[in-house]
């Protein structure tokens, strides 16, 4: 027994003595540093840059390109899309009532919303340029990955340059110094060269979804388009020498196979974020925003469609910019809505019918009908709430949009007619014989109506600083967000944009 | 706190046990004389009916006497018409004369001395015990028959009202809710602010391993000084559960209560009548009257029965004893589905060998709990739904009426299956070496296991989720897993007036966690429920997972008491604690704590007041505590993780995983640290009445939390950094009275106050710059989406509401609001208040308890959304909106930040013991009335709201499962040999 005494205590005191070790063990993740050392790996690495993308959600904030909150800011700052009151719902702050007035405040969670997008995304490709840095790779087989990891970067900065303007560039992972603003000249600056300096680089074949030549040249050519918007120097020569690189694509007749369940096949896409459910992708539920809550009875006999929120809708005055030939006119949604269990119109709560009208009474406290909605892409019995289709980032109809705004800008609006025709005739209207600024604007509504770059075509036209529905005129300085108050908090080197 | 039955405590020191035999066999002197002499035996038990080993039976007024056996009995020979004085050590004399026709065998029950009971009484300091009287921290005892009895559906619920300072707080009438605990107001912005809790010697535990008829008694430390020998995990007080074993004799009882529960309260909707009228008399548009009247509310709801079954046995002799238990009960939920089923037994044993020179404890415990957890969307629903639609439509099924949060909750609540299952398991081996009397070596080894499973299925025919799901299915496992080992030396010695205690010892931790889950949707039937995946066709990224981590905490530890006279008393702690989840740079923390107490009633100079202050004791101490709950594991390192990232390969038209960094690391991360002083009183009058008072200020430095941080540069938004600092200053009174103590007649009162005040004191550093963190969210309210309530701001307590102070309606009935947002209350209370009292008249008692909450706030957010002149025809309104007034949209301000102030009658028990001396020693009968009365101008359904966490402490908002009152009846039956 003694014996036994004694092997307890001295077995105790052995494992006392080994047992100091505190090092994490770690089992279902992996260190930085152990990572990015095989192609496979660092492939699973740039993948993540593509992720990134499609945005996110924690905490702070919806940060999604697709509606929350990134594409609900342009949106609604622009003449084509609103999110009336209704009744209570919709209110959130006062968030949509300032965005609709362009009164909004650094604090409008819109707007972190759409800076974290670009950030997080940022840092993200910096801390994958430093996964590579690390790897064993040769220096020749790095360069093209650096240069679409930096080509992906520039879009986030180029978002940058066109929102909030005069932003901080960090290009280091590892610096974590709180950063300066540059000036806006010198995002734009760093945005073209960075994607000038990638282009040897980068892929010349279409590669669906990959940032290819092709949709460096589209991003250069919209750089270049926005120039005199941006810094004040007028490019048109250059959008146009862009515009003309980019080659391999074709119209899609079908106008709405670019926004199908299934429109990765479509020879019109130059770049999208590719979506699918299954793959566990999330943030692209922008059709479940803008039905009425029962717009899933006419969807489905049995209702079997997601819960829809009713929120955002068109600006009234943009449905009437549709010829009632156009084809793109059923970008937006009007009318009765028939309830395919009954064969006849929805009743609403209040007792009325669900009649989705253009005209929006009263903004602050709107009907639950009231404002055509976006309907662009399909919708389809069974959907889930996470959609499957691509969302559309680039689509060769910008490119050739582009050509035509430049020669009507550089006064030679009939060098501009080939390009009018080819979108004209797959709308099924015609190009009018006098071709100005104010065709090209309204025919760049209807066409890319809710595809999220409304406001940077209404700030290079001018409408934006002029009244519309349910806006006064807008100083110039808001032309840019201001940058987000969380932010100034946190970083004291940072300066708020002129005159916020 | 400190009342009576110091049995359940001796066996722990069984070698101080016997000393106090043999010290007593020394004092006693037998002399008889034979002359008209009668021989008396019988056996002296204490009230609980354990035998007393080693009371002393004394012939007054001469030197005959002798003590009682190992079991409590004795035998003597008296001279006839003598007085006998049976007497021990923390009990009350009793003097009984002897005449002809005292009966033999002759059973005594003595009754507990509160006052003098302190001398002898131990009290658990971790690591050991100390005697209550050497005490220098702040230290509450509740022994077992002071624990909230009734048909508790979890531990910590015993300690209910019970100690000053300790706020135990069930934020919702689910019986598989659970309670949560605060001591002294909490340290922790992110951690979870529960006390450690140690069962017999283990740290760290769940507290529910152990079922509140197998506590002996619960020591609460409060202070840091009392603390601080656990170092990393005592911040927030350490709350230490001895069982109850067992040295001598056999014993089987069994104690069982059932009962019934019903909701204590509602809100008062408008009923379809009372829809209809108001439909007609304003000639609403769009008002449809489906034609039923339909509470919703009670649709939802039942009598629940509750019943809780306990068996115990136990038994022993000198050198060995056992006890086990097994308790079952099951608390049916008043909300259809839910409640709370639990299986457990625990057994723990001990044998003595080589002469008492070694000891061997060997513990089990088991539960197993099964209950179906509540989707908790359908009391909102409850509240929208028009009183006129029907439950069910005319072919039978769930009616069904589209529109925004309109579905039908009877069909949520009914329609699905959810079955969640936990297994917790605790054993312990533990050696004790007495080397000397004076030297005490302990190794105790320990292993807990926690899992938990959680199944869910959602027929495709489901409204939410369900079916646009095609039925969906899941399956969830999650464990965990303590290994410790504790060894320690202790050594204690006596000389002369001086008293020295002086322990060290060691101990190593290892937490193991892992967990899987996989889901699957699109079912062809239904039939599967969630007992076969492989059968759902849509197949998703995410639909499997599975994780696992571990961390390590190593410690060194040691303490010294020493006492003089024991009127001066020193006790220095120390602990040194290293964590594998600390950053690389703050690998070690190290924890003192020192304290000082005077008991001044043992002066001399006291001698004159020693007829009516029978106890005076001041106490002060200071000590360095820690958390590092907050921490989680990984959290200082740079780590990629695979998740729901995944990116599209156009080269093989497949997707695939990215792996990405997660986090910023933070290789500084280490525990919060809490420094206390603490001050206490402890006092005894007139022999009846015992108490303490204490004050206490606490300052948590190196508050963990996930502050924002700026982006750029950092890669995610927030990131897990010590920077903040909180206070917590209070003041605590306990008193414990016996009024009224003669044969017949007994009357014992109980009251605990306790008021603390909490600031925030720093936000900031030179890193990290935060103004104001936003909390208490609005979201997933209508209209509300990213709004805030509360603050957390530096000079303002945690659960500060922030908003727009309103000052009531104008003439049109829009809300009057102030300009600027400002503070309009609070969620911490500035009062509580625990009281009981137990009467006892011959074999009837009668006793009640309470408890309340004074001064803090909570936002009625249900009122808020339900006054809202939108809602009718379509949704429903309480009765009072349509006197309201109120025509503005649900706006947040101070209009529904209500004073929730409240005293709950917790507890109301009337008994009757039989008396019975023979096959029975104990069988009493009782019923019992819980959560009788609540006290409040509170309107929302219940004023006790969940307190704790960030998210949303002191928010009312529809997740109004109501209270029960319960009213059953029980049995408690002790049988010995």
């Amino acid at each position: 027994m003694k014996k036994n005494i004694i092997t307890i205590l001295v077995t105790t005191l052995l494992v006392t003595a080994s047992c100091t070790n505190m090092e994490e063990e770690l089992y279902d993740k992996v260190q930085d540093d152990d990572f990015g050392t095989t192609p496979k790996e660092v492939e699973a690495l740039v993948g993540g840059a593509y992720s990134s993308l499609r945005g996110f959600s924690d905490e702070i904030s919806n940060s999604f390109p697709t509606c929350e909150y990134v594409f609900f800011l342009n949106e609604v700052a622009s003449d084509e899309a609103t999110i009336p009151t209704r009744g209570q719902d919709w209110y959130d702050g006062g968030r949509y009532q300032q965005t609709q007035r362009h009164t909004w405040d650094a604090e409008n969670g819109m707007i972190l919303s759409a800076w974290r997008y670009c950030y997080t995304g940022i840092s993200k490709v910096n801390s994958i340029i430093y996964q590579i840095d690390q790897s064993g790779l040769s220096e020749d087989d790095k360069k093209p990955i650096y240069a679409e990891l930096k080509a992906i970067r520039a879009y986030y900065y180029y978002r940058l340059l066109d929102m909030f303007g005069n932003v901080p560039i960090i290009t280091d992972f590892k610096n974590q110094e709180l950063p300066a603003n540059s000036t806006r000249k010198e995002v734009y600056d760093f945005v073209e060269s960075e994607l000038l300096n990638a282009l040897p680089y980068l892929r010349s074949e279409i590669v669906y979804s990959k940032f290819t030549k092709n949709v460096a040249y589209t991003l250069l050519a919209r750089l270049y388009l926005n120039s005199e918007a941006f810094v004040g120097i007028a490019r048109w020569q250059d959008c146009i020498a862009m515009c003309q690189q980019v080659s391999g694509y074709s119209i899609n007749p079908d106008f709405f196979a670019n926004f199908a369940t299934e429109n990765q096949g479509s020879n019109e896409l130059i770049f999208a974020i590719p979506y699918d459910s299954d793959a566990g992708t999330v943030g692209n539920y922008l059709s479940s925003m803008t039905y009425h809550y029962l717009h899933q009875f006419t969807v489905s006999v049995t209702g079997d469609y997601p819960w829809c929120g009713n929120g955002i809708c068109a600006q009234p005055g943009a449905y009437s910019k549709f010829l009632d030939t156009d084809k793109r006119k059923a970008s937006m949604l009007e009318g009765e809505q028939i309830n395919l269990a009954t064969g006849s119109v929805l009743i609403m709560d209040s007792g009325e019918p669900l009649i989705y009208t253009e005209a929006i009474e009263d903004f602050t406290n709107a009907k639950q009908n009231e404002g055509v909605r976006l309907s662009k892409y399909e919708v389809k019995e069974g959907e889930k709430w996470e959609r499957d289709h691509d969302w559309v980032v680039m689509r060769y109809a910008e490119v050739l949009m582009m050509q035509a705004e430049c020669y009507v800008r550089m006064g030679s609006p009939e060098l501009a007619r080939p390009f009018l025709d080819q979108i004209a005739q797959r709308a099924g209207t015609e190009t009018p014989d006098v071709i100005d600024l104010d065709y090209i604007n309204d025919e760049l509504l209807r066409e890319f109506a809710f595809e999220g770059r409304r406001r940077t075509d209404n700030i290079r036209f001018g409408t934006f600083f002029e009244p519309w529905w349910e806006k006064e005129s807008t100083p110039k300085y808001r032309g840019i967000f201001p940058i987000p108050q969380s932010e100034l908090d946190k970083n004291k080197n940072l300066k708020q944009n002129p005159e916020y | 706190m400190n009342t009576k039955n110091i049995n359940y405590k001796l066996p722990k020191l069984a070698s101080f046990k016997a000393l106090v035999l043999i010290g007593l066999l020394l004092i006693s002197i037998v002399s008889a004389r034979a002359q008209d002499k009668k021989t008396i035996l019988g056996t002296i038990f204490d009230s609980d009916g354990q035998p007393l080993a080693g009371a002393t039976v004394m012939e007054k007024g001469t030197s005959n006497g002798t003590t009682a056996d190992f079991d409590g009995n004795y035998s003597i020979e008296v001279t006839n018409g003598s007085t006998l004085e049976i007497s021990f050590i923390g009990f009350v004399t009793k003097p009984i004369v002897i005449n002809n026709t005292t009966a033999s065998p002759l059973n005594v029950t003595l009754e507990a001395d509160m006052v003098s009971l302190d001398a002898v009484e131990l009290v658990a300091v971790g690591y050991g015990t100390m005697r209550k009287s050497d005490l220098t921290g702040a230290i509450s005892t509740v022994n077992s028959e002071e624990l909230v009895k009734g048909t508790l559906s979890s531990t910590e619920q015993a300690l209910q009202g019970k100690v000053a300072g300790l706020t135990v707080v069930q934020g919702t009438g689910d019986p598989s809710s659970g309670a949560t605990m605060r001591l002294r107001g909490g340290t922790s912005l992110t951690a979870s602010n529960n006390p450690l809790i140690v069962i017999d010697g283990i740290p760290g535990v769940d507290i529910n391993q152990v079922q509140p008829n197998d506590i002996a008694s619960v020591d609460v430390l409060k202070d840091a000084s009392a603390t601080a020998i656990y170092g990393s995990r005592g911040a927030n007080g350490v709350i230490i559960i001895t069982t109850k074993s067992k040295a001598a004799g056999f014993s089987v009882s069994y104690s069982g209560i059932s009962g019934i529960s019903f909701a204590s309260n509602h809100l008062d909707m408008l009923s379809a009548n009372q829809w209809r009228s108001y439909v007609r008399g304003n000639e609403t548009v769009g008002a449809i009257d489906y034609g039923a009247d339909t509470d919703w509310q009670k649709e939802l709801e039942r009598a629940a029965y509750r019943r809780s079954h306990t068996l115990s046995m136990s038994a022993g002799g000198e050198n060995s004893g056992m006890r086990s238990s097994i308790t079952y009960f099951d608390n049916e939920g008043i909300v259809k589905t839910t409640g709370l089923q639990r299986l457990s037994g625990n057994i723990n044993v001990h044998q003595f060998t080589l002469d008492k020179k070694i000891r061997f404890d060997v513990g089990l415990f088991a539960t197993i709990d099964k209950w179906h957890p509540l989707d908790y969307r359908i009391f909102e629903r409850a509240f929208n739904l028009n009183p006129t639609i029907p439950v069910y439509d005319e072919n039978g099924n769930f009616t069904e009426v589209g529109g925004t949060l309109y579905e039908n909750p009877v069909e949520i609540l009914t329609h699905r299956t959810t079955d969640d299952k936990r297994n917790r398991l605790l054993g312990y081996f533990k050696t004790e070496f007495n080397f000397t009397p004076a030297l005490k070596g302990v190794v105790n080894l320990s292993l807990e296991n926690n899992a938990h499973t959680g199944n869910t299925y959602k027929p495709s025919t489901a409204v939410l989720e369900g079916r646009t799901e095609g039925g969906y299915a899941q399956k969830v496992y999650d464990e965990y897993t303590n290994m410790q080992l504790e060894a320690y030396l202790s050594y204690t010695k006596e000389f002369g007036k001086h008293m020295l205690n002086a322990m060290g010892g060691y101990s190593y931790l290892e937490n193991t966690y892992e967990g899987f889950g996989a889901q699957r949707s699109g079912f062809e039937t239904d039939l599967f429920e969630y007992n076969n995946l492989g059968a759902g066709q849509d197949y998703r990224l995410g639909d499997v997972y599975s994780y696992k981590g571990k961390s390590n905490l190593v410690s060194f530890y040691a303490r010294a008491n020493y006492s003089y006279d024991s009127r001066y008393m020193v006790t220095a702690t120390v602990r040194e604690d290293g964590s594998s989840r600390f950053g690389d740079n703050n690998k070690w923390g190290f924890f003192p704590s020192a304290s000082v107490a005077w008991n001044i009633a043992n002066e001399e100079f006291m001698d004159g007041t020693n007829n009516w202050l029978n106890q005076l004791k001041l106490r002060g101490g200071y000590g360095v505590t820690g958390n590092q709950d907050g921490i989680g594991e990984y959290k200082s390192l740079s780590i990629l993780g695979v998740g729901q990232d995944s990116y599209y390969d156009p080269a093989t038209d497949s997707w695939k995983l990215a792996y990405s960094p997660t986090q910023n690391p933070n290789p500084d991360l280490k525990w919060e640290s809490t420094e206390q002083f603490n001050v206490g009183l402890d006092f005894g009058l007139f022999g009846r009445i015992t108490g303490s008072l204490e004050w206490y200020s606490k300052t948590t430095k190196d508050l963990l939390y996930t502050y924002q941080v700026p982006q750029p540069p950092y890669l995610v938004g927030t990131m897990l950094a010590n920077v903040g600092e909180l206070s917590n200053k209070g003041i605590e009174l306990t008193l414990n009275a016996n009024i009224i103590n003669n044969d017949k007649f007994k009357w014992d009162a109980n009251l605990n106050l306790s008021s603390n005040e909490q600031k925030i004191e720093k936000l900031s550093n030179q890193v990290y710059e935060t103004d104001v963190i936003y909390s208490g969210s609005l979201h997933g309210l209508s209209g509300m989406s990213n709004q805030f309530s509360q603050i957390i701001k530096e000079g303002y307590p945690v659960g500060t509401f922030w908003g727009y102070e309103s000052s009531g309606l104008d003439e049109n009935g829009a809300f009057i609001l102030s300009e600027e947002k400002t503070d309009i209350g609070d969620i911490q209370p500035s009062l509580n208040v625990g009281i009981g009292m137990n009467f006892t008249y011959d074999s009837f008692d009668f006793s009640f308890s309470g408890y309340g909450m004074f001064g803090q706030d909570v936002l009625n957010a249900t009122n808020m959304m339900l006054y809202d002149p939108n809602r009718l025809p379509a949704y429903n309104v309480p009765d009072d909106f349509l006197d309201s007034g109120i025509t503005s949209d649900p706006t947040y301000s101070s209009y529904w930040v209500e004073d929730a102030s409240f005293f709950r009658l917790q507890n109301v028990t009337f008994g009757y013991t039989v008396p019975m001396d023979k096959v029975f020693s104990k069988l009493r009968l009782y019923l019992m009335g819980e959560n009788l009365a609540v006290f409040t101008g509170y309107n929302g359904v219940d004023p006790e709201v969940d307190m704790t966490g960030l998210a949303d402490p002191g928010l009312d908002r529809f997740n109004n499962y109501p209270r029960p009152t319960t009213v059953s009846f029980g049995l408690n039956i002790t049988l010995k040999n």
